[in-house]
């Protein structure tokens, strides 16, 4: 068994016509054994910036402190809000500091961008453990569950869904891909962000 | 080989250890206390390897006592434990680890821990599970060892949150005599402490 | 006599005087006043400029950012604020390290720091520069607006030698000792954040050099808790929501007076 696999869990990202949908399962496992069923991975970085951790639960842990960190003193001194771009390189670097010892998490990244004209536009991105980035036009996956959610997503996901659409979408794809995984599951969260607002359901599956 | 279990009640959590010391086949000792109190409304049951148990938790309880003593006010059981956590995880990735489980009880008192319409409970009780790698979480109720996989299936059965100290003590003697009645070696007696609004102590577990 | 002690920090003068760091706190009672009041909906900072002209760029305090000109209140983490008298340079380097140190209690505690002892690990500093070789001690006096937890809103004071002490109103700067004495009259300790930003503009008003108040040469901020969320939300005004306050308590230049200055 990899390490990746040992607390289980998944996350996944899509993009829709002007909003971006992030969603995680929520269960942590000691391998077989679920410690906790309402455990969730995915972090707000600003309003229109979320990121999710699948992976190794101390590392999401940790990940997550050190991105907030980086991300405060970002925020603070540029006296701006951080860009989902600029975030997603942050994370990269952040992870290939630790590229001959890595810390053991798959981050996956959504937000809305802003365009020069004051528009928006979705931005999703994925990295493995080393930080090497994945600029996805569809959808973005990672975690335990991660074969199934692309397989479900493949067939489910279509360009520019509404904010409505993209949660049924979403929620849909992760309900069905963890429910062939034993390691990911016991509901699940999912947030769509649009340019007014973030949207977040928690969603109850196959509790089992 | 330790068993450890932890819930959280109406306005109090309560942790409980086996006090058993073994060594390969043979038991050493019956009356070893696996829970350390941390401060005024803070407690913690370890187990794992031996030595680095009674090192690690010797660790945590002065410096938490040494942050207690240069700020005055109590650090809260959420801050105690993300220490703990960060402390932890920081062993992992050095050249020799801490291999250590453990189980932090807490009585929040400060004012955002107040819950409003249930002012007499004076906060709100925090229970966290966290593993010798890093990995913290909290929970309603948790174990570690081999009664987890006996104790956790009975807590989701029988846990209420909002259960009494005896009806808590209840369910704490279900999982105890689960593990007794199935487990080859199962310990002969455990320990418990209750943290409340009042602080930390002993408590009987019934017969 | 003076010139043989003063010319390092660690030594002590035959009247038992630190020189360097009497003259700190001398350089400091020339700076823009800031002043500060607690009350129990929160705390009113406000701060006199010095540095102003009409060639000064503002435009970055107008729009972005999270207001203010940056040059007397700074927001050091979501939960606490400060305003800051003396050496400009000195002061921003205070700022990046209080910013640091409420960031790295963040990640290790997973909570944002206690007040106290965000100003207590700064003055630990302070005090350091005192004592050990060669260096000079910061010339800064710094306003601590915070709240946490533990002791809900709290104001704190620090000066170069390294004490703090908790205030219900204080003043540090340019006739701090004129503003202390309006803000010992008139304080009461249920004084409502609405009376407290009345009290905090009129002394701000008498003690100022100028004889109208107006963005140009004040800096304004509060720290409540949000109704909703009971979490700390720190406002540094900007420089037209300045003006639109002093207006609101009839402390606004006239229209005339404008055109004069």
């Amino acid at each position: 068994m990899s390490i990746m696999q040992y607390n289980g869990g998944s996350v996944i990202a899509m993009k829709g016509k002007e909003c971006v949908a992030i969603a995680s399962d929520l269960r942590l496992g000691n391998q077989a054994l679920t410690i906790s069923c309402n455990h969730e991975k995915i972090f707000p970085v600003s309003d229109r910036v979320y990121y999710g951790l699948a992976g190794l639960a101390t590392d999401v842990d940790t990940m997550r402190q050190r991105l907030r960190y980086r991300v405060n003193m970002y925020t603070i001194k540029e006296e701006r809000e951080i860009e989902p771009e600029t975030f997603a390189r942050l994370t990269s670097s952040a992870l290939y500091e630790h590229r001959f010892g890595p810390m053991f998490v798959e981050p996956v990244i959504a937000g809305l961008s802003k365009t020069p004209s004051g528009g928006v536009e979705p931005f999703i991105a994925a990295a493995d453990l080393i930080g090497c980035l994945n600029f996805a036009k569809d959808f973005v996956v990672a975690g335990t569950a991660s074969d199934k959610l692309y397989g479900v997503a493949e067939g489910l996901w279509e360009p520019d869904l509404e904010a409505d659409d993209l949660f049924e979408t979403i929620s849909q794809t992760l309900l069905n891909a963890v429910d062939r995984d034993a390691y990911s599951g016991w509901g699940a969260i999912v947030h769509v962000i649009t340019k007014d607002k973030v949207i977040t359901r928690k969603l109850r599956g196959r509790m089992d | 080989m330790d068993i450890l279990f932890g819930l959280c009640g109406k306005g109090f959590v309560i942790l409980a250890g086996d006090t058993t010391v073994a060594h390969s086949i043979v038991k050493m000792k019956n009356d070893e206390d696996k829970i350390k109190t941390l401060g005024p409304h803070l407690a913690m049951a370890y187990s794992g390897e031996p030595g680095d148990t009674i090192q690690f938790a010797e660790y945590i309880e002065r410096n938490l006592r040494l942050d207690q003593i240069r700020n005055v006010h109590e650090r809260r059981p959420e801050a105690s434990a993300s220490w703990i956590r960060s402390s932890l995880a920081s062993s992992l990735r050095s050249r020799r680890p801490y291999s250590v489980n453990i189980l932090v009880g807490g009585f929040d008192i400060s004012s955002a821990a107040i819950v409003e319409g249930q002012e007499e409970l004076g906060g709100t009780p925090k229970l966290y599970w966290l593993d010798y790698l890093g990995t913290k979480v909290e929970v309603p109720f948790g174990a570690h060892g081999y009664g987890s996989y006996f104790a956790l299936s009975l807590l989701d059965r029988y846990h209420d949150p909002n259960a009494s100290v005896e009806e808590a003590m209840g369910t704490l003697k279900r999982c105890i005599d689960e593990v007794s009645k199935r487990l080859v070696v199962s310990p002969s007696k455990y320990k418990a402490k209750i943290i409340d609004k009042d602080g930390v102590r002993d408590i009987e577990i019934p017969v | 006599m003076a010139r043989r002690y003063d010319s390092r920090t660690t030594i002590f003068s035959p009247e038992g005087r630190l020189y360097q760091v009497e003259y700190a706190m001398e350089a400091i009672s020339h700076a823009g006043t800031v002043l500060g009041v607690l009350t129990q909906e929160g705390i009113v900072l406000a701060a006199e400029k010095k540095v102003t002209g009409k060639l000064l760029d503002l435009s970055g305090a107008s729009t972005g950012g999270y207001g203010g000109s940056g040059e007397k209140i700074f927001l050091v983490n979501t939960n606490v604020i400060v305003g800051v008298a003396g050496l400009t340079a000195d002061a921003s380097s205070m700022v990046n390290l209080m910013r640091l140190t409420a960031q790295r209690h963040l990640s290790v505690y997973d909570e944002d720091m206690p007040v106290e002892q965000l100003c207590k690990r700064l003055c630990d500093v302070k005090q350091g520069y005192t004592q050990y070789g060669g260096l000079r001690p910061f010339g800064v006096s710094i306003l601590y607006a915070g709240w946490d937890p533990h002791y809900q809103f709290q104001l704190y004071h620090s000066d170069p030698s390294g004490n703090y002490s908790g205030w219900k109103a204080t003043c540090i700067g340019s006739n701090s000792g004129t503003a202390q004495n309006m803000l010992k009259q008139h304080y009461k300790d249920d004084i409502t954040l609405e009376a407290a930003i009345k009290l905090v503009l009129e002394t701000m008003g008498k003690t100022m050099d100028s004889t109208t108040l107006g963005s140009d040469k004040l800096e304004f901020a509060t720290i409540t808790l949000d109704k909703n969320t009971k979490i700390p939300f720190a406002k540094i005004y900007r420089p037209a929501e300045v003006d639109a306050l002093l207006k609101k308590h009839g402390l606004a230049k006239s229209e005339d007076e404008e055109m004069r200055s």
